[in-house]
């Protein structure tokens, strides 16, 4: 899939084992050991507690949109053959949101509270990125 | 608690200046930054050499640094403070500048922001917009990988949220463009100069949907100069002084977002039915008013969603009530709260919020002609994400 012509995301040690966890088609998001709170974007520590201990937890990839856009014009060259295209907001079952694309549903379709569940997208052979389709 | 009471009306507005707003601008900003700060030192009666402090908002690529300009405008300065690379940081920097005069680190601070959008528009979106990478989150919730980028698409997000959980409509909110160009329209220094309707409105292309054109802001240049002083200073200057008498700082954290109000529901914020509680409100306690007081409110508005969430913020009225509260021409002159009189940033220029601080004191000042609010004593600078500075005659 060397055509891949998208930004691809920035790898740091924040993130590392998100994308690692994604490359394997699973969707782990930092759960603290210490009060148990879920949270994303990936952290050193933890938002509810400050603790530093965590485990990469896998979450259910279900939620429903909690918001979207639809862009018309294309900033990223790359974008520039699928406009109009949209960007969801998903709110996970487990409560932190994640933005995303959906597959499969025509920007007119989205609306907020749409049930959707996560796919991976084999970009590179290094990179698979999480996104929606609708949930059956 | 502490209040603020005793920095209350002790500071004050001495002095005001603009450069020419323009949508390509041959100056730079150091060029357009020196043209205001000329203009403000006229206003207020003082040469250069009165000015020992240096409050600057935006600074490079977009603006000028203020290392740059104490060397071109030979200032002898012995107080700096710089903000962040965003408009939303025009309360918090005169905040730092009144704070800086009252506790003596300076006497005269000159506040200032140049731009140029139009020369750095790559910033704005797209590959360019390195913020979208930013320790995983961009400032407006921009991420690259999924194609979301520009300021605008944050501000998207939070409308469509806001539509969705309030059933309000992109009708509702050109009740906002709409407001501010009738007030460009009686300012001969706006750079639009067509009225605009709702049919307008509706047909003009999204920038990004559900956002149209004309809920987006200009992508102008220019630059504008505040200088604050003590108010007893303030008082042999030139021009009547305007009182500093309240502020409240920007807020943070996971029930703040750019772009949105609490409660919302956006990016990590929790989802509930949020209304200012007093320490969201500590301008008014500081400054001794209420917003009854207000007799012309000035925002950030880059996105007309934000003047809805800045009202909602800041008690005018509750949560969700902002698309209606704002139809019938209450906040046009002559309704019962004017807003960005100047046209603001959708329609005057785009000035960070600076052109909009300096209607504000021409206002207090009884200078603005056409767009005059009578007998205005005070007026309010607040933004949807939760700063405020209160200022009266
Ligand atoms: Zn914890």
């Amino acid at each position: 899939m060397s055509g891949y012509a998208k930004p691809l995301p920035r790898i740091t040690p924040d993130n590392g084992p998100f994308w690692e966890a994604a490359r394997r088609h699973e969707l782990r998001l930092q759960r603290c050991l210490a009060c148990g709170q879920v949270w994303y974007p990936p952290a050193p520590v933890c938002p509810g507690c400050l603790s530093d201990r965590h485990q990469w937890a896998p979450m259910s990839g279900r939620g429903t949109v909690s918001s979207f856009v639809v862009f018309h014009k294309a900033w990223f060259p790359a974008f520039a053959s699928e406009t109009p295209y949209a960007v969801v907001q998903v709110e996970l079952e487990e409560g932190p949101r994640l933005t995303a694309n959906l597959v499969d549903v025509p920007p007119g379709e989205i609306r907020v509270g749409m049930p959707v569940t996560v796919v991976f997208d084999d970009v590179t052979p290094e990179i698979s990125i999480p996104r929606f389709r609708r949930a059956p | 608690m502490a209040d603020g009471a005793t920095i209350r009306d002790r500071t004050a507005v001495s002095g005001i200046g603009v450069s020419r707003f323009a949508f390509a601008a041959e100056e730079t900003p150091l060029g357009l930054a020196a043209e205001a700060f000329k203009a403000a030192l006229v206003d207020a009666g003082l040469t250069k050499d009165a000015v020992d402090g240096l409050a600057i908002n935006i600074g490079w690529p977009l603006g000028v640094d203020y290392d740059r300009f104490a060397e071109t405008l030979g200032l002898r300065i012995r107080f700096v403070e710089q903000a962040w690379t965003h408009g939303r940081f025009a309360g918090p920097t005169l905040q730092a500048a009144a704070m800086a005069i009252h506790t003596g680190l300076a006497t005269c601070v000159a506040c200032l922001c140049g731009v140029s959008f139009t020369r750095e528009r790559q910033l704005l979106g797209g590959p360019g917009d390195f913020e979208g990478t930013r320790e995983e989150g961009g400032t407006h919730q921009e991420n690259p990988v999924y194609g979301m980028t520009a300021p605008a698409a944050g501000a998207a997000l939070a409308a469509q949220r806001y539509f969705a959980l309030y059933g309000a409509t992109s009708q509702e909110l050109a009740a906002v463009p709409i407001a501010f160009r009738k007030h460009a329209l009686l300012n001969p220094g706006a750079l639009m100069k067509k009225p605009l309707s709702l049919e307008e409105h509706q047909r003009s292309r999204w920038i990004v949907e559900p956002l149209h054109l004309f809920d987006c802001c200009l992508v102008t240049d220019g630059a504008a100069c505040v200088l604050v002083t003590s108010a007893e200073r303030s008082r042999d200057r030139r021009k009547p002084p305007v009182l500093i008498a309240g502020m409240q700082g920007l807020r943070a954290g996971r029930d703040d977002v750019l772009f949105g109000r609490p409660g919302l529901g956006l990016w990590q914020q929790r989802t509930f039915r949020w209304t200012p509680a007093d320490d969201d409100l500590l301008v008014y306690r500081m400054a001794s008013l209420t917003q009854r007081d207000v007799g012309a409110l000035y925002t950030y508005d880059a996105f007309s969603p934000l003047v809805w969430f800045v009202l909602e913020r800041f008690g005018f009225c509750g949560p969700g009530e902002a698309a209606k509260w704002t139809q019938g021409g209450r906040i046009e002159l002559g309704g019962e709260l004017p807003m960005n009189t100047s046209g603001g940033l959708l329609s005057e220029a785009h000035v960070s919020g600076w052109n909009s601080i300096v209607e504000l004191v021409r206002q207090l000042r009884g200078e603005a002609g056409p767009r005059q609010v009578p007998g205005i004593q005070v007026a309010q600078w607040a933004t949807a994400w939760g700063d405020s500075l209160i200022f009266r005659r």
